[in-house]
């Protein structure tokens, strides 16, 4: 009987009758790392395939100093640290924030979502 | 049809996503289908079913990979589709490094040599050809890198400049602007005889040019390095394909789609019909052309009005290196209607593969053709053009991605007046319907920019539905 209601339930979820009163809740830091930055770093702690660096241990770094990778002159002379004034700067839009970097890349997140990761990103050991 | 079967079939499977971990079970029991099994569709198929949503993919070819279009029933395996994945495709190779595709640096074009006006010029003396045609201060430019001089007055520093309202007085015919900024007639012809990035130069924006030219100008050295799949970069969209829960629906094409602001329709030819609380339409826009679904009217103009890159190809194979003796390359950069002839070696192999490459309208008369004539018209052009290639040379495959009604042409270009507001406007969310595909990425265009689409059109569903 427990089953059958559940069924009917998660039915109803599907066929969309409940959608109107579930909300979306914000995504997390790390569903916005996951989508937004994990495919070009990583979290572990070794240089990996991946074409930017890894992002474990981020708070405190000074930019451009992971061995390995290919920073732009730009981003390694910037003499940027990474906290959150910095890292909200950067990935709001790079470009604007060190010009003639190499990440080529377009924040699709709100500042909102942008805040969030950033948060989420500096605390990542 | 949606039945009471599949919809407990669902609810098991959102039940056993929520229960096996992965990434979390925030979007299980919400529904996605994805229309569209190139690289931007399985890209976002694949993050959203790690986090948890129920995707069906649906694919309107029989196979998956959309523009990347492995040719492997010819030697070589040359790729008919997308072929660069250029040095800072970071999506790319961790996607590939992910699921074991081995890349490699592909074997190298043969350098191109010339042929102006039927006169055959080697590269080493362009310069001084009587048949060059570009003025004295121009002369030592060679024809494929004419356009590069854009960056003398390049005002795109950014990558997102482009879209600068201030900047917009460059989004104007590239025929004109080109003239206005000095570059001579004889330079322009040129860049218009095999023009990658417009039919023509007057129906090209400039801005677009100056996208690509300012990507060009910001890489050097090892940046500009690419890669290929060494097996044929179809790998890759076949193995995103073989991780997703279910399998991809091929050979399905859909023929229309009701939405609303809560749920989504997608009726396919197999007389299915998908009920979904949202889709994303993954689809080059000519095949997005093919569906009937109701979109605002601004989105509707659009879709209408940007156009696609026309490129036809025909694959050869060749025996041996027939250029040797005469001291040609075996590559050829034409202002003949055959376009480009790219030459490159079959590793372990004294075959080489070639590709005569013709593109923008050049191509309109080749599509009127069928396929056979066509083929045997191309093939003609060439032994006249190089004859000395006949004996030793066989066509392979004819590609002709215009023709293709789930392509519709190998690109989105982008007019005069589109570079503004269209490439954005283009892609913004209807309701429960999303887009993308390469002509809605930001940062990158190609295998990347559809990759980059993935995620962003995932993310604007994660963000309603998670």
């Amino acid at each position: 009987m427990r089953l059958r209601v559940l069924a009917v339930f998660l039915s109803a979820v599907q066929l969309g009758l409940l959608s109107t009163s579930l909300q979306a809740a914000p995504l997390t830091g790390e569903q916005l790392y996951d989508v937004a930055c994990r495919a070009c770093h990583s979290l572990g702690t070794a240089p990996d395939h991946r074409v930017g660096p890894p992002l474990d241990g981020l708070l405190n770094r000074q930019a451009g100093t992971v061995d390995g990778y290919q920073f732009s002159e730009a981003l390694r002379t910037s003499g940027w640290v990474w906290r959150l004034p910095t890292l909200l700067a950067w990935l709001t839009d790079p470009d604007a924030a060190i010009p003639n970097n190499a990440m080529n890349y377009v924040n699709p997140l709100t500042a909102e979502e942008t805040q969030r990761l950033s948060e989420w990103l500096l605390q990542q050991p | 049809m949606l039945t009471r079967r599949r919809l407990l079939e669902g609810s098991v499977a959102g039940l056993l996503a929520s229960a096996s971990g992965g990434c979390n079970d925030r979007g299980s029991g919400r529904r996605v289908v994805v229309v569209g099994a190139g690289l931007s569709g399985l890209n976002a198929a694949l993050i959203l079913e790690r986090w948890g949503f129920e995707v069906d993919v649906v694919e309107a070819k029989t196979r998956v990979g959309g523009r990347l279009w492995t040719l492997d029933h010819l030697p070589g395996s040359p790729e008919g589709g997308g072929n660069v994945m250029g040095a800072q495709y970071g999506r790319v190779f961790h996607m590939a490094h992910h699921l074991d595709i081995a890349l490699r640096t592909p074997p190298r074009t043969l350098p191109s040599d010339y042929f102006i006006g039927d006169q055959r010029i080697t590269r080493a003396s362009w310069a001084s050809a009587a048949a060059n045609p570009l003025p004295e201060a121009w002369r030592s430019i060679p024809p494929q890198r004419l356009m590069g001089k854009l960056n003398d007055t390049n005002p795109l520093l950014t990558t997102r400049a482009w879209h600068d309202p201030d900047l917009m007085a460059s989004d104007q015919s590239a025929d004109v602007g080109l003239k206005a900024l000095g570059f001579p007639k004889a330079a322009i012809e040129l860049i218009d005889a095999n023009n990658s990035y417009g039919n023509n130069l007057q129906d090209t924006s400039l801005m677009a040019l100056y996208r690509i030219m300012g990507e060009f100008g910001r890489l050097s050295g090892p940046a500009l390095a690419v890669k290929e799949a060494a097996l044929g970069n179809m790998r890759l969209p076949e193995a995103m394909a073989e991780q997703l829960t279910r399998p991809v629906s091929l050979g399905n094409p859909v023929v229309s789609i009701q939405h609303s602001s809560s749920r989504v329709q997608v009726a396919l030819a197999s007389g299915e019909t998908l009920e979904a609380d949202a889709a994303i339409l993954a689809l080059p826009l000519p095949a997005v052309r093919t569906i009937e679904v109701n979109l605002p009217a601004s989105q509707t103009a659009l879709l209408n009005q940007i156009n696609y890159h026309k490129v036809v190809q025909l694959h050869c194979i060749v025996e041996a290196p027939f250029w040797e003796a005469s001291g040609w390359s075996g590559s050829w950069w034409t202002d003949s209607p055959l376009g480009r002839i790219f030459t490159r070696p079959i590793p372990n192999t004294p075959r080489y593969n070639m590709t005569v490459w013709i593109n923008g309208d050049d191509c309109d008369h080749l599509h009127a053709l069928d396929e056979a004539t066509c083929t045997e018209t191309i093939t003609q052009a060439l032994w006249q053009l190089v004859p000395e290639a006949r004996d030793v040379t066989s066509a392979g495959q004819l590609v002709r991605w215009s023709m293709d009604p789930y392509a519709g042409g190998a690109w989105a270009l982008w007019r005069p007046g589109q570079a503004g507001t269209a490439h954005g406007a283009i892609r913004a969310p209807t309701g429960r319907l999303f887009f993308a595909g390469e002509h809605t990425a930001e940062a990158y265009r190609g295998m990347e920019g559809a990759m980059e689409s993935g995620e962003r059109a995932s993310l604007e569903i994660m963000r309603v539905l998670a």
